[in-house]
């Protein structure tokens, strides 16, 4: 049965691993995952969930004091489609084999041909309308619009490259200038193609691309991230797919981080806009995801930790768990994953796919009634400890206890199987049931000792 | 065939990437991601007598001391084959296990493999495949996991029995 399930999801995992466009914007979100959690930290200190909190920084540094620190999320969070263009094309023309910084610029430059430029909506006061790139295009909003045009337009520049369509410049001409030489056929296709693109969608009733995109497909896809199934089922095959040593997230977020992202960035928004007391539209988010769908790690095996820690009667299960559990507390269980091992280990399959899943589907139900509050869309590293994750990414203690109520819920499910475990290892410790010759018994540790 | 186990402290479950200066040990049977192989074992006949595992850092502070008393193991507990891995993309345990490989294949009558990923592994896969018989095998959390065990230890009853390995060169760098 696991065989066949794994020849299944060997190919699918091969498939969308190797696929270009599929890693070109993994890995573009990737590249910008930093300055995200760089500016979440200024906008966690801007908005610190503590009562008084902002009255105390007004008291110290003056009524202005967040106008600063709003700077930053400015430059970032508001820039965010653009931000993911540049890293996409960069990736994408790095996967094709062509030079990827100027693919990140082409597929800037192709995404800004197709934003609006005008505003008719706003004018000075000689009545001229203010002329430049807005926001509003250029977040969230522009996120799908941005991917596409990442990928169209570094697909177009490789296509033309690969034809041989180039200026070859003499040889002794330094590398730069004849690299700048060489993208510029290649490059004017591209932007000869979304230029015409502008016309042909200003002929329609949508008049720009980021009005076409959201209607047409953003909007679509995001109301597939909005129904309760989309988190479990990417809970369920991230971890399925790490029980046969698959890294499960690399392979489910090519699917679903565009539209976990857009999710994220949508409530980051309306949390810009209005602060704490803002009214936030989703309840799944990548922090979400991250804090309330594992505890330690992949298959949220902080609960069999603390089984392992304070339950196991057998000496490999007790070290393992002494070893494990400060790496543990802050996601990581590389160690338990291959050497408890959970990899291939039908005994802890059950516990390992159920506890994620049973964690994300309580986490949704509880926010849905409001027991907890929905998270910001604030990035915070995964390796922040249970407790204070919940806390900072909702601004709730309420959030913070309820990760500890799933916490120890997750050790009640994996404690029957963990025994199971606990049971076969102990046996072995004690009979050497997996020795079968006798003169291994000579064998001890002081064969190999240093001392 | 008389088998022991090459692993690093986390593969044996014996600590993380800070524990890099995890003492030479040696365990009787499998421990850790044995499990993850043992049907192949049984499938292939395959006896297992004992796991080493050792940290890299230790490994290194005390190479020649470390491959002597492995092969004096080899010696005492008659083994005829030592597979060293999966070492995944571990470099620095890659680069261990391939030296111990070359040490107990100059110094012993035992044969011994070593499983890698071709990932951060491109400079010792080429220092060393020409000298032991290196197994490919996916990156960690790469595509391809249980096949490659599979072949890890196919290869090492051929090598451990002194078969042809023309048949599974496919499987090999």
């Amino acid at each position: 049965m696991l065989d066949k399930l794994e020849n299944v999801l060997g190919p699918i995992a091969e498939k969308l691993n190797n696929n270009k466009v599929l890693i070109a914007i993994r890995d573009g979100f990737l590249i910008s995952t930093p300055l995200i959690i760089g500016a979440s930290v200024f906008l966690l200190i801007q908005n610190f969930p503590i009562n008084g909190y902002s009255e105390f920084m007004a008291s110290i540094f003056g009524e202005n004091w967040s106008t600063y620190l709003g700077a930053v999320s400015g430059a970032t969070f508001s820039l965010l489609a653009m931000i993911n263009v540049i890293c996409i094309g960069y990736v994408y023309a790095r996967e094709l084999g062509s030079e990827g910084m100027v693919g990140g610029i082409v597929a800037l430059v192709s995404f800004l041909i197709l934003t609006p430029q005008s505003h008719p909506n706003f004018v000075n006061d000689a009545g001229k309308s203010f002329s430049g790139f807005a926001y509003s295009n250029l977040g969230s909003s522009g996120l799908f619009l941005g991917m596409i045009c990442a990928i169209v337009s570094v697909l177009i520049f490789n296509k033309i490259e690969k034809k041989g369509w180039v200026i070859k410049m003499p040889a002794g001409v330094p590398p730069m200038v004849a690299m700048s030489f060489s993208a510029l056929i290649p490059a004017f296709f591209s932007m000869t193609f979304f230029f015409l693109l502008r016309i042909g969608v200003s002929l329609t009733s949508y008049n720009f691309a980021h009005d076409m995109i959201m209607e047409v497909l953003q909007a679509p896809l995001m109301g597939l991230g909005r129904l309760p199934i989309f988190p479990v089922l990417y809970q369920f095959f991230s971890t399925l797919f790490w029980f046969f040593g698959i890294n499960g997230p690399a392979v489910t977020n090519t699917v679903f981080s565009p539209i976990t992202t857009v999710l994220t960035q949508e409530n980051l928004s309306v949390f810009l806009e209005f602060g704490m007391k803002a009214d936030l539209p989703n309840i799944y988010t990548a922090s979400f995801s991250d804090f309330f769908g594992n505890y330690g790690g992949g298959g949220s095996t902080l609960s069999l930790v603390i089984c392992m820690l304070f339950f196991a009667k057998s000496q490999r299960l007790k070290q393992l768990g002494r070893l494990s559990i400060v790496p543990g507390i802050f996601g990581v269980n590389e160690m338990v994953i291959f050497g408890l091992p959970v990899v291939l280990n039908p005994i802890i399959l059950v516990p390992f796919i159920l506890v994620p899943v049973m964690n994300i589907s309580l986490g949704y139900i509880a926010t849905a009634i409001g027991l907890i509050p929905r998270t910001f869309g604030i990035s915070i590293p995964w390796t922040m400890p249970i407790f204070f994750s919940g806390w900072l990414a909702t601004g709730s203690f309420k959030a913070a206890f309820f990760q500890i109520f799933l916490l120890i819920l997750g050790i009640l499910v994996y404690y029957p199987f963990f025994k199971v475990l606990d049971k076969q290892y102990l046996e072995e410790e004690t009979k050497g049931l997996e020795s079968e010759t006798d003169e291994l018994d000579d064998i001890s540790l002081s064969d190999i000792s240093f001392d | 065939m008389r088998t022991l186990l090459f692993f690093d402290q986390i593969q044996a479950g014996k600590g993380g990437k800070e524990h890099t200066d995890v003492p030479l040990s040696v365990e009787k049977g499998g421990i850790g991601s044995y499990a993850m192989f043992e049907k192949y074992f049984k499938q292939e006949g395959l006896a297992l007598v004992a796991t080493m595992y050792a940290g890299a850092d230790f490994f290194e502070d005390n190479k020649q001391e470390c491959c002597e008393k492995v092969v004096n193991l080899i010696q005492k507990v008659k083994a005829e084959v030592v597979i060293c891995g999966p070492t995944y993309d571990y470099d620095r345990y890659t680069q261990t296990a391939c030296h111990l490989a070359e040490y107990i294949n100059k110094n012993s009558e035992c044969r011994a493999i070593v499983c890698c990923a071709p990932e951060k592994n491109h400079e010792t896969i080429e220092e060393y495949k020409d000298k032991i018989v290196m197994v490919k095998m996916p990156k960690k959390g790469g595509v391809g996991l249980n096949e490659s065990l599979h072949h890890m230890v196919q290869i090492a009853k051929y090598v451990g029995s002194n078969h042809s390995l023309e048949a599974l060169s496919m499987y090999l760098y």
